[in-house]
């Protein structure tokens, strides 16, 4: 197939992928509302529904992965498409987080009669900025830099140093949610904790996902590193993982300057 | 027989928009703010009791009134 084409395209073959990704997708949002209504058998439908949805996921980038790193069909034109896909994606995931941080200042920059005008309200015990938000900001930032660190060891095609330095960005990530996780675990407030409570775990917990799914994605491209897929000139998956690492860094100081900082004072 | 003369509170330039919830809670806040400061026997609270009643609904007012015994009242007293 590859002799005869005459053009630096990428047809794909026809993949079972599409249909089976729906079928999960169907199957995890009618089992998620059986399973938070009086059904029956609405949690089997989905975690069956999930489980379905993560091969999925695991078979298809799999299936990318042959096609791009081994087949060679992601020709320079071919690598445009991801490329200029994942910026409308960052763009759509920084205005989901906008919402939930533009929620929180509605909430406290005129605070209702309600909770007496004032916040936090009264009885809401808040957390010192000066403590983990402090010490958890500059990790993550930190995290950011080696990734860049990383992206330049890559370029300059040291293989070896660009694993230490993803292993070094994903262990100051690990700590990151670690130290995420205690704050959550010590709070003296919960979600159900009056509108401070709602907008702070709403705001600081999707931050808080967006991390584990950046860290799952640059454990990926750890992985790759070291097994010799990223090469100088075709590392496509590792610079969008680079973009969403950022994004997530970036988007950190938002809650941390105006949740933890100015609401909490 | 007396006149009864029929006043609201005064327009005060901390609340300008239409929607007056804020003016009567912190008039009901000063109310008690000025009781707690000066006593009721020296006669300088009333008219802050006078402008929370014409601002206020009755069931709010009943309301923090409930919740200050019960010490849950949310504002700053």
């Amino acid at each position: 197939m590859i002799e005869s084409q005459r053009h630096s395209y990428h047809l794909v073959d026809p993949s079972p992928w599409p249909i089976s990704g729906s079928l999960g997708a169907l199957a995890t949002t009618v089992g998620g509302v059986m399973y938070m209504h009086p059904f029956q058998g609405g949690a089997t439908l989905l975690s069956l529904g999930l489980i379905f949805l993560l091969y999925t996921m695991f078979v298809w980038w799999r299936d990318v992965l042959r096609e791009s790193t081994l087949e060679g069909h992601h020709t320079k034109v071919v690598q445009l498409g991801p490329r200029y896909g994942s910026i409308p994606f960052i763009v759509s995931e920084v205005m989901f987080l906008f919402a939930f941080f533009r929620a929180s200042s509605h909430s406290s920059l005129a605070p209702t009669v309600e909770i007496g005008g004032i916040w936090p309200p009264k009885g809401i015990g808040v957390l010192d900025p000066r403590e983990i938000p402090f010490l958890n900001t500059p990790i993550l930032l930190s995290s950011g830099a080696a990734v860049t660190w990383a992206h330049h060891a890559i370029l300059a095609g040291k293989e070896k140093r660009a694993v230490y330095a993803l292993v070094a960005t994903v262990s100051l990530a690990l700590v990151f949610t670690g130290f995420q996780g205690m704050e959550y675990y010590q709070a003296p407030f919960t979600i159900s904790d009056s509108i401070y409570g709602s907008t702070f775990f709403l705001a600081t917990g999707f931050h808080g996902f967006h991390v584990i799914i950046g860290t799952l994605f640059l454990i990926v491209c750890g992985i790759r590193q070291y097994l010799g897929h990223l090469t100088k000139e075709h590392h496509v998956g590792f610079e969008a993982a680079a973009w969403y690492w950022h994004f997530v860094d970036v988007v950190r100081l938002f809650p941390f300057v105006s949740i933890y900082w100015w609401g909490g004072i | 027989m007396a006149e009864v003369e029929l006043k609201t509170a005064p327009a005060d330039f901390r609340f300008p928009t239409t929607n007056q919830t804020r003016h009567c809670f912190t008039r009901y806040i000063e109310f008690h703010r000025c009781l707690a400061a000066k006593g009721e026997e020296s006669g300088e609270c009333e008219k802050f009791a006078r402008y929370y009643r014409s601002l206020c609904p009755g069931e709010w007012v009943d309301k923090w009134n409930e919740q200050r015994e019960n010490g849950s009242f949310p504002g700053p007293l």
